[in-house]
């Protein structure tokens, strides 16, 4: 966080030009360096004793095969921190940029996965499966396995985006208007079905429902980052193609028409681009709430709400923020551990609190 | 040249535009005026491509609606009523999101300096780093001219003319902005485009247009030059107001024409 404040200060000239876009370069390569750091430190810490140190070791030492590591730490680093690591980045650029391209979209800076209902969406398919799978829904569990979970979030999450765009669109135009609305109704009607399956539940299903709706990367397996990382690093390389038509987007509708903006269909790729990636990461890592708003709200106060610069921006603070968040969980009550929701929202809901306060005029909510 | 032929428009069952025959041709300043609610707004959406219409509108022999949206973009430029922001950019990003999906017609290289060109145009020089969010109406709507003049910079492109659609481009400006305004359109017809303009005052009207085509009720009520159009009966039939065209106040009633500016 500090880089970041110093980055603030260091170049108020360049806003005087009004063009920011050689700071937003300067704040990617910093981000860039410090995903690098929270990565390493993420690796290095946990409930077990392996340092940072010893992952240095044990890098250079198999390398040269002249002392391998001992087999509990190399089962440590790369079957348990290697994935974990691999999934914190995964989600938290998806989440973040999920985020900024929905506020792009809606043309409002509030907007977030959670608001037009994808996540509620994943969340019903998820613990559909948590609740029904010994009993209704066992044909399924037999035929997917392990991956019964994570596909019942992704497809849920995938059907409400449809059903909204269905309503939403007619002669092919979008009302963001009425997809707001109908998002938030959509939403509602999701949550009242999982609380039913959690009425339900039994002590054992309500203990697995409340760590998974809190948030959490603990389970994270190569199996899971091959199942989900495809679809978040598609739907991420998506998102570039689509920054020119958001800035536009941010004068109107019609305004990014006028400029030369198909705007149908960068509304088309942009809905199934998030849905993609917020299923995806719901499906593996529960709900995990603020990122998506915090952090390109920190990013705009930073280089601006350009989103050529915006959304690398967004992939690479929402990953090291998520990695930081998610040592906190590990080290704090080691060995136990938090849910990674609990340390998002504790942090960042106050921190867009402040946010807001700060900024309101200028954000002109 | 810009020709629309029997142009009707209906948004869910209520027909807003009926039969309306319009054009503008290179060098010509279009205005259109009638009171509030009587289309033209609708009108000017149904030009920029912004609302499905029954008729033919054609831009240089091409028809509109076969046009894709950058294709449009590259021939009109499409000045709106107000522009509010969500999100904190600052007055150079706005202008410069005028050369998005458009083509200024100068080099890469001058349009790196085309914002603070257009700034200059509108009376903002200085303004690049302020926010846009922090200006007063007025200022933000020459802002977003000078965006919009950004997309079409040079009034001919390929061998035809380029337009401007202005949609009450003075409504939240001051007496000497609104001439400055309107002399940068009547700058840029002369320069072999075209304008369109919806004005509500009379008077700029018959100041700057070539050509006035007067809406009522959906219907056009009269078009031609400013001493066809500009009638007593004209304007007592679409206005509903016994005005009086060329008739001064007595001698001890102030009054100011934009006609007497020193411009």
């Amino acid at each position: 966080m500090t880089t970041v404040v110093a980055l603030a200060g260091t170049s108020r000239r360049a806003t005087s030009q009004g063009d920011r876009s050689p700071r937003a370069r300067a704040a990617i390569v910093v981000l860039c360096l410090l995903l690098i750091a929270t990565s390493l430190f993420s690796l290095a810490s946990g409930a077990s004793d392996a340092s940072a140190l010893s992952v240095m070791r044990g890098w250079i030492f198999s390398v040269s095969s002249a002392d391998p590591l001992s087999a509990r730490d190399s089962i440590i680093i790369y079957d348990i921190r290697l994935p974990r690591l691999l999934l914190g980045i995964l989600v938290g650029s998806a989440l973040a940029v999920s985020g900024a391209v929905l506020q792009g979209l809606f043309r409002n800076p509030l907007a977030d996965p959670g608001l037009v209902g994808v996540s509620a969406g994943s969340s019903l398919g998820a613990v559909s499966v948590i609740v029904l799978g010994g009993t209704l829904l066992s044909p399924l569990m037999a035929l997917f396995g392990n991956f019964t979970l994570p596909l019942a979030a992704f497809l849920g999450g995938l059907v409400t985006t449809l059903i909204l765009y269905r309503i939403s669109t007619r002669q092919g135009r979008t009302s963001v208007a009425t997809m707001l609305l109908a998002g938030i109704a959509l939403g509602a009607l999701a949550m009242a079905l999982t609380g039913v399956l959690i009425f339900i539940a039994d002590d054992r299903q309500l203990r697995d429902l409340t760590f998974w709706q809190l948030g959490s990367l603990a389970g994270a397996t190569w199996q899971k980052i091959g199942m989900v990382g495809p679809i978040i690093v598609v739907a991420l390389l998506t998102t570039p193609f689509l920054s020119r038509g958001l800035n536009a987007l941010a004068l109107s509708e019609a305004t990014a028409g006028h400029l030369g903006v198909p705007v149908q269909r960068l509304k088309y790729v942009a809905i199934i681009a998030v849905s993609a990636a917020v299923g995806a990461s719901v499906a593996v890592s529960g709900g995990i709430g603020f990122v998506g708003i915090v952090v390109p709200h920190l990013l705009r106060l930073l280089i601006g709400p350009d989103n050529r610069f915006l959304l690398p921006a967004s992939a690479l603070l929402g990953a090291s923020m998520l990695l930081l968040a998610d040592a906190v969980c590990r080290t704090i009550v080691a060995p136990a551990e938090l849910p990674i929701g609990i340390v998002t929202a504790t942090v960042g809901a106050p921190f867009f609190l402040w946010i807001l306060l700060r900024r309101r005029g200028v954000l002109d909510l | 040249m810009i020709e629309a032929r029997n142009i009707g428009i209906a948004i869910g069952r209520s027909q807003i535009v009926t039969d309306v025959n319009f054009e503008v041709g290179a060098g010509e300043l279009a205005a259109i005026v009638g009171p509030n609610g009587s289309g033209k707004t609708t009108f000017l959406k149904a030009l920029s491509g912004e609302l499905p219409y029954s008729g033919r509108i054609t831009f240089n022999g091409r028809d509109l609606a076969r046009m894709k949206p950058w294709e449009a973009a590259s021939v009109r430029a499409v000045l709106p009523q107000s522009t509010a922001l969500s999100f904190p950019f600052t007055v150079r990003e706005i202008v410069k999101l005028g050369l998005t999906g458009g083509r200024s017609g100068v080099s890469p290289v001058e349009e790196e300096a085309l914002p603070e060109r257009a700034l200059a145009r509108v009376d903002l020089e200085g303004f690049s780093g302020r926010f846009y969010q922090e200006l007063s109406g007025g200022e933000q709507q020459r802002v977003q001219l000078a965006r919009v003049l950004c997309q079409v910079w040079k009034p001919v492109m390929d061998g035809g003319p380029r337009f401007l659609f202005l949609d009450e481009p003075v409504s939240s400006l001051d007496i000497r902005h609104q001439l400055m305004i309107m002399n940068i359109a009547r700058d840029f017809a002369s320069s072999g485009g075209g304008v369109v303009a919806i004005l509500h005052d009379l008077n700029l009207t018959a100041m700057f247009a070539d050509r006035i085509f007067v809406m009522h009720r959906g219907r056009l009520a009269a078009s031609g030059p400013p001493k066809d159009v500009l009638r007593d009966d004209v304007i007592a039939k679409v206005f509903e107001c016994d005005l009086k065209v060329g008739v001064t106040p007595g001698h001890d009633m102030p009054f100011v024409l934009p006609q007497s500016a020193g411009f």
